[in-house]
């Protein structure tokens, strides 16, 4: 594990940097506060840090300080060593944002062993994190897919379509649906059903760049989403889904499979609809279309015509 | 009852401490000596410059780095009144700090030779 020495004092860093070398640590050492923020502040930098109070540039509780301001940051286990013993410097250490407190002359194996507990609760922490994410990721995505679920991609389009609106771009909106899905399942089994399933999802995710979003709308029926996408090309990223599905047959535990995807398309700058649910409606009218057209197609939902005609003239 | 250290017998440097903080890493004390043979000097004149021009801000710096410096040797006594000068200069107390001093200088001036000796002793 990485930790950070810094102290100006050189025969500080060099005992502390022998002690740590030997307890297994891959030490990093700096002599004053500004470098030791500079070490801490890395992507990668060290999580344990043994900082000295005085310091130039900068001193520990000023560099535990813009530590502890950086939030979005892993946790960073702070320990101020330090000739200052007055319980006044203690709670002025501790308030600035330390962890723990030694005072120097140290003790190796006092040190060591406080070192081992910022170890455990940094480990701790790390299990915390780790956790959160697996629940975030369980609560925002399909488990057998691993896109994400309906809920979260219907928001995702709600907030695409509202910053398009916002700044006057475009939002293409595409919903498919394996043909004959039902029959897979039928004739070969739910675990291969399922088996189609992610290879679809990984299919998917391959043929839409980066940053557009791919969900799981229902059993067999996907919804994507592809932010800033020139209304004129809807049809052929459309295309080049489908193609993405139905070029190759799929290899599974039973054999290749043929499968073919219909998609529905709507383009947001075609419509003047601000309803997600409005938005969905025409684009499953589009869906049906194509599974109406013999499947293996893309349709683009196109609104109605409207005539500049007096309602006399109509009649 | 209290026991009078005998400084003459025992020396500056509480070698036993010392030993134990560095593991009895014989090798890890010469380098440690070294690093203090070269700082020390500096910072000692640098010290007696400022209680000469009695700038209290850079007595305190001066005095908390030796501070730090002796006691990392466990030269226990001279760290001591190195803490004395740092309070002085923090408070901004001259009164005294030229003797505080003086008891500094006089408390390491046989350390250096004691340093010398026992890394002559230790070399293989």
């Amino acid at each position: 594990m990485k930790i950070l020495i810094a102290d100006d004092d050189g025969m500080s860093r060099q005992l502390l940097e022998k002690t740590l070398e030997r307890e297994g640590y891959e030490v990093i050492s700096v002599d004053n506060g500004r470098c030791a923020l500079q070490q801490l502040s890395l992507p990668d930098g060290p999580r344990l840090a043994l900082l000295d109070w005085m310091m130039p540039e900068l001193d520990g509780p000023g560099v535990c300080l813009e530590v502890r301001k950086q939030y979005d940051r892993p946790y960073v286990h702070i320990v101020l060593l330090t000739s200052r013993k007055s319980k006044e410097d203690v709670v002025e250490g501790l308030e600035a944002g330390a962890d723990d407190y030694l005072t120097k002359p140290w003790d190796p194996a006092e040190l060591t062993a406080r070192l081992r507990v910022g170890q455990r609760i940094l480990q701790l922490e790390d299990r915390l994190v780790e956790a959160r994410e697996t629940m975030r990721f369980k609560a925002t995505h399909d488990p057998l897919t691993s896109l994400f679920n309906r809920g979260v991609i219907v928001d995702l389009l709600a907030r695409e379509l509202t910053r398009t609106r916002r700044e006057k771009g475009c939002t293409v909106v595409m919903l498919g649906d394996l043909d004959h899905f039902k029959d897979v399942n039928d004739t070969y089994g739910h675990v291969v059903g399922d088996e189609v399933l992610r290879e679809i999802a990984r299919r998917l995710l391959g043929s839409v760049r980066s940053y557009d979003f791919v969900g799981r709308y229902g059993g067999e029926e996907f919804l994507i989403v592809l932010n800033n996408c020139d209304s004129n090309s809807a049809v052929a990223r459309a295309e080049e889904v489908r193609n993405g599905i139905a070029l190759h047959s799929l290899q599974t535990m039973r054999g290749p499979l043929p499968i073919t995807m219909s998609l529905g398309v709507l383009s947001s700058r075609d419509w003047d609809l601000h309803l997600v649910e409005e938005i969905l409606g025409e684009t499953d009218l589009a869906l049906y279309q194509a599974k109406a057209d013999g499947r293996n197609c893309v349709r683009l939902a196109k609104p109605p015509v409207l005539y500049n005609v007096p309602l006399q003239q109509i009649r | 009852m209290t026991r009078k250290c005998d400084r003459s017998s025992q020396g500056a440097v509480n070698l036993g401490e010392l030993l134990t903080r560095v593991e009895n890493d014989h090798e890890l004390l010469c380098e440690l000596i070294g690093i203090f043979k070269e700082d020390f000097p500096r910072l000692l004149q640098s010290l007696q410059q400022s209680v000469a021009r009695e700038d209290m801000k850079h007595v305190e710096a001066t005095s908390h780095a030796l501070k730090g410096m002796l006691s990392g040797l466990s030269v226990t006594q001279a760290a001591a009144t190195a803490s004395r000068l740092e309070q002085m200069g923090r408070e901004g107390k001259t009164s005294g700090l030229t003797s505080a001093l003086t008891l500094l200088e006089n408390e390491v001036a046989d350390l250096l030779p004691e340093l010398n000796a026992y890394t002559e002793k230790a070399k293989p």
